[in-house]
């Protein structure tokens, strides 16, 4: 009893505790506050002890303390409203908002704070409904705020700010901070705490967008009408950027609000779609022209928009493809003959196309695409020159093919005049010489046909290493591991490796067997290359021919050493391959000849006859070379090109090996001679191999063939494991994985794989599904 | 000109008869003669791993070995690489082709 009278008797004494008593002095802190007018620090405390103390001792004080406050709030607001409406005129009225607001606001931080008891009381109330985030007071002040000001001046406000921003984007300089005042206004007065963005949505977001539409809608048709599109492009460009900075700095910019964005979306709808055909339409003028720079300008404005730099992909694509081919074809002359001004040519092209791309696209990986399958076209192109692959159709399913490019032949060839001792690789530095070879590599890597230029390349490898014509042997090697590097088959890379090898162990060879004979003849004469079979040729055939007794001698020697060094090897002489070189002596001096075997052979038949004449059909039969490279060799030593006195003199005389007949009549022309300068030599050297034969006639039609028949064998392969590992697979979905597999060789025609298809289906291979009759099904 | 027209008439090789330089007109002063070499084999490929002989077998090719993969013949005279043959008899010591005992003939080198 004693203690309850304690307390009530102290809270007595500070007065009554009643909200009707204690309200009137707190009234007017509460409107001093408001006013921003100075409290002191006595005031500003009592206010909390009075709020506490009224509420502690009255249940219903909050409320009644709510209502109070409210009064007064909206007695306030009306003052203001009245101050602020009284301005006519918009900036002046925006100003006088903004200021009173700005104060406002800062109140409303304040004030809430001594009245916390409400707070509490109304929280401990409705304790379930926590949500209620924002404090009472604030809220209060708020909505007392939007009912009576903001509703009022709303229209005004927004209209103020809106002609501000035209006038701003008309040119003339204005005051920022009020557009971003009732910007601040509208986001910060709303009170639903779920969407607290809606009243600037609503109103202001709205307009802001609208405004930016109509202002841009008529202006920027206007330039586009006054300027000419190549301005207008770069007028959208520098606007765009503009109106980014204004959005950012007028816009709400929190994470819930997507205005920014909105509003930049729009902007690219205006400046750049609604005029998007009539900027592409200068595309290919400014690609043609070469203007980068303002092909950056249109590409980056048409990024902007989805699907907008379609378009420019199309005409770089149908550029490069035109200017590529129609380049090919104004050289057509020069370059159907020459392999390197064709490739520089190539390389030349990749290299303007490429800087076209970095320079007015960045390098895009999108243009760089672009780039990529249209110069592919260009590369692959049949219309300036073409290889023809025939088949007989001896093969399952093989039919025709059609026609491809030359570009790998020619790559190749290109490749070996600068790895062979050339002009063209004695002329260029070794930094050089690397630089060109990589770019083959990457002109391979446009190649459809990759098989077409390994053939090539190994037919010349293997001229190079049996003539030991290589200008640079590490070269040699490094380039094969370049072409590892770029992805060539692994089975075909290493076959490359395997010739080295072999003829590096043929070098031991060699000397082990010169020691072996050392002091006989063989020793000095005879050098043997002895290679691995699957290495280095695949066709099977071997011409006849019958040696000269001084070659014919060595052979069993030889074949003996070998056998010796050997277990379960058997040799082939490959005679088409091997050469030498002979002296020829006759009245006017004495030369050193290189010679292949062939030529050696039917030479050497005149060794026992030196005056005679002799028919082609006496040398057939002696040298026993059949009949087509019996012609080639006679014609070879008849009319070895640039050569003013030849080996042999044919009667009658000749225009083309096909002319011999077997009457034809050959003989040593004994006044044989080099001449140099106009003048005759007495002694000196001369090679005569030309360019080594590595095949005969028939075998280079079955080399074409081969070619043929091996894609459609890889081809077959490729859909059988495909199908192995699928077991059940689309038509569309087989394809796509079947060029992913024989890419790096080649790319197989449609057609091609269609009949192979069959062929697989037929023997049962695999079946087609028959509920759907493009799903294969592998059949074990 | 006038010098390579009348060296196609026959009678100035005939005028040229008595002063025929003695030894043959040509002489060998270097060949290089090339071989290929393969395994001596009734069949070109190996019945176990399905490669040519002449190549690398399976194994090797993936493992990418340096050295030789070589051939080795049994006594039936039928042939594989090495290292397929060596796998072959860990788990059936006959010939895969002809089902003989499998005894090593010799070894390809």
């Amino acid at each position: 009893m004693a203690s309850v009278g304690t307390s009530s008797a102290l809270l007595r004494g500070n007065g009554s505790s009643n909200f009707t008593d204690q309200w009137p002095k707190m009234q007017p802190i509460v409107v001093k506050l408001l006013k921003q007018q100075e409290i002191t620090r006595q005031e500003w405390q009592d206010l909390f002890w009075d709020v506490h103390t009224v509420c502690s001792w009255d249940e219903k004080a909050p409320a009644k303390i709510q209502k109070a406050l409210e009064e007064v709030i909206l007695e306030f607001t009306r003052e203001i409203q009245t101050s602020v409406s009284q301005h006519k005129e918009e900036s002046a009225l925006l100003k006088a908002y903004i200021k009173e607001w700005t104060k406002f606001f800062t109140q409303c931080q304040y004030l809430p704070l001594p009245f916390q008891s409400i707070e509490v009381e109304n929280s401990a109330n409705k304790a379930n409904k926590k949500r209620q985030e924002g404090n009472k007071v604030q809220v209060l002040m708020l909505q007392t705020w939007n009912r009576s000001i903001f509703a009022d001046v709303r229209s005004q406000l927004l209209s103020a700010a809106m002609s501000f921003l035209y006038k701003e984007r008309s040119g003339e300089a204005y005051d920022a901070q009020l557009v971003i005042g009732v910007r601040e206004s509208f986001v910060n007065l709303c009170t639903d705490t779920s969407n607290k963005l809606q009243i600037y949505l609503e109103y202001f977001e709205k307009s802001y967008l609208e405004a930016t539409k109509e202002f841009y809608t008529s202006s920027s048709s206007q330039y586009l009408s006054e300027n000419g599109v190549q301005n207008y492009m770069r007028y959208a460009s520098d606007k765009i950027s503009e109106e980014q900075r204004r959005a950012t700095r007028y816009l709400e910019t929190s994470k819930d609000s997507q205005s920014v964005k909105l509003v930049m979306t729009e902007l690219d709808r205006i400046l750049i779609k609604t005029h998007s055909d009539v900027i592409l339409e200068e595309c290919p003028k400014l690609i043609s022209a070469n203007e980068v720079e303002k092909l950056m300008v249109m590409y980056r404005l048409m990024d902007r928009i989805a699907n907008g730099v379609d378009p420019m992909l199309k005409c770089l694509e149908s550029h490069i493809v035109n200017t590529g081919l129609s380049d090919m074809k104004a050289h057509a002359e020069v370059i159907t003959t020459d392999s390197e001004k064709y490739i520089e040519e190539l390389l030349k092209l990749f290299k303007l196309f490429s800087e076209l791309v970095k320079d007015a696209f960045g390098d895009d990986s999108r243009f760089l695409t672009s780039r990529d399958i249209a110069y592919k076209k260009v590369v692959n192109d049949v219309s300036v020159f073409k290889l023809e692959l025939g088949t007989k159709g001896k093969v399952s399913g093989a039919s025709k093919t059609h026609p491809e490019s030359k570009c790998p032949e020619l790559l190749a060839n290109y490749c070996d005049l600068l790895l062979r001792k050339t002009p063209l690789s004695k002329k260029l530095t070794s930094e050089e010489i690397d630089e060109k070879l990589r770019s083959v590599l990457l002109v391979l890597k446009y190649v459809q046909n990759k098989d077409v230029f390994m053939r090539y390349h190994k037919t010349h490898l293997t001229r190079r290493l049996i003539l030991e014509t290589s200008a640079d042997s590490e070269k040699e090697e490094n380039m094969v591991e370049w072409l590892r590097d770029v992805g060539m088959p692994a089975e075909y890379v290493n076959k490359l490796a395997r010739m080295f090898q072999d003829i590096k162990v043929s070098d031991d060879l060699n000397t082990e067997f010169k020691d072996k004979n050392k002091g006989s003849d063989t020793a000095d004469l005879v050098n043997i290359k002895v290679l691995n079979a699957g290495a280095w040729s695949r066709s099977s055939e071997r011409v006849p021919v019958s040696l000269p007794t001084e070659l014919e001698d060595f052979i069993p020697e030889v074949e003996e050493f070998y056998r010796k060094k050997h277990n379960g090897r058997k040799l082939t002489w490959h005679h088409i391959m091997s050469n030498g070189s002979i002296t020829f002596q006759n009245q006017v001096g004495k030369y050193e000849l290189e010679v292949t075997t062939f030529q050696m052979a039917v030479l050497f038949a005149w060794n026992q006859r030196p005056e005679d004449k002799i028919s082609f059909e006496s040398l057939r039969l002696a040298t026993e070379l059949p009949d087509p490279e019996l012609r080639r060799t006679l014609w070879s030593l008849v009319a070895f090109p640039k050569m003013k006195r030849q080996v042999l003199l044919a009667e009658p005389e000749v225009a083309s090996f096909k002319e011999f007949c077997d009457l034809t009549m050959f003989y040593v022309n004994q006044e044989f001679g080099l001449v140099k300068q106009g003048k005759l030599q007495k002694r000196g050297k001369i090679n005569l191999i030309g360019r080594l034969q590595l095949t005969t006639e028939k075998t280079k039609e079955e080399d074409n063939e081969g070619i043929v028949q091996l894609r459609i064998l890889r081809t077959q392969e490729a859909i059988v494991k495909i199908m192995k590992m699928r077991k059940r697979l689309t038509n569309a979905a087989l394809q796509t994985e079947l060029v992913e597999i024989l890419k790096n060789m080649f790319i197989p025609p449609k057609k091609m794989i269609k009949e192979q298809i069959e062929w697989l289906i037929e023997n049962k291979y695999m079946k087609r599904d028959e509920d759907n009759l493009s799903t294969f099904i592998y059949l074990a | 000109m006038a010098d390579g027209q009348s060296l196609e008439e026959p009678p100035k090789v005939k005028k040229a008869k008595g002063k025929t330089p003695t030894g043959p007109l040509f002489t060998l002063k270097k060949w290089n003669a090339v071989a290929m070499w393969s395994w001596d084999v009734e069949c070109d490929t190996c019945a176990i791993c399905r490669v040519q002989v002449m190549d690398a077998c399976l194994r090797c090719q993936s493992d990418k070995k340096q050295e030789e993969c070589i051939v080795v013949w049994g006594e039936c005279n039928h042939s594989f690489h090495n290292c397929c043959m060596q796998l072959w008899i860990k788990q059936n010591n006959r010939c895969p082709l002809c089902q003989q005992e499998w005894t090593v003939q010799r070894f390809g080198s």
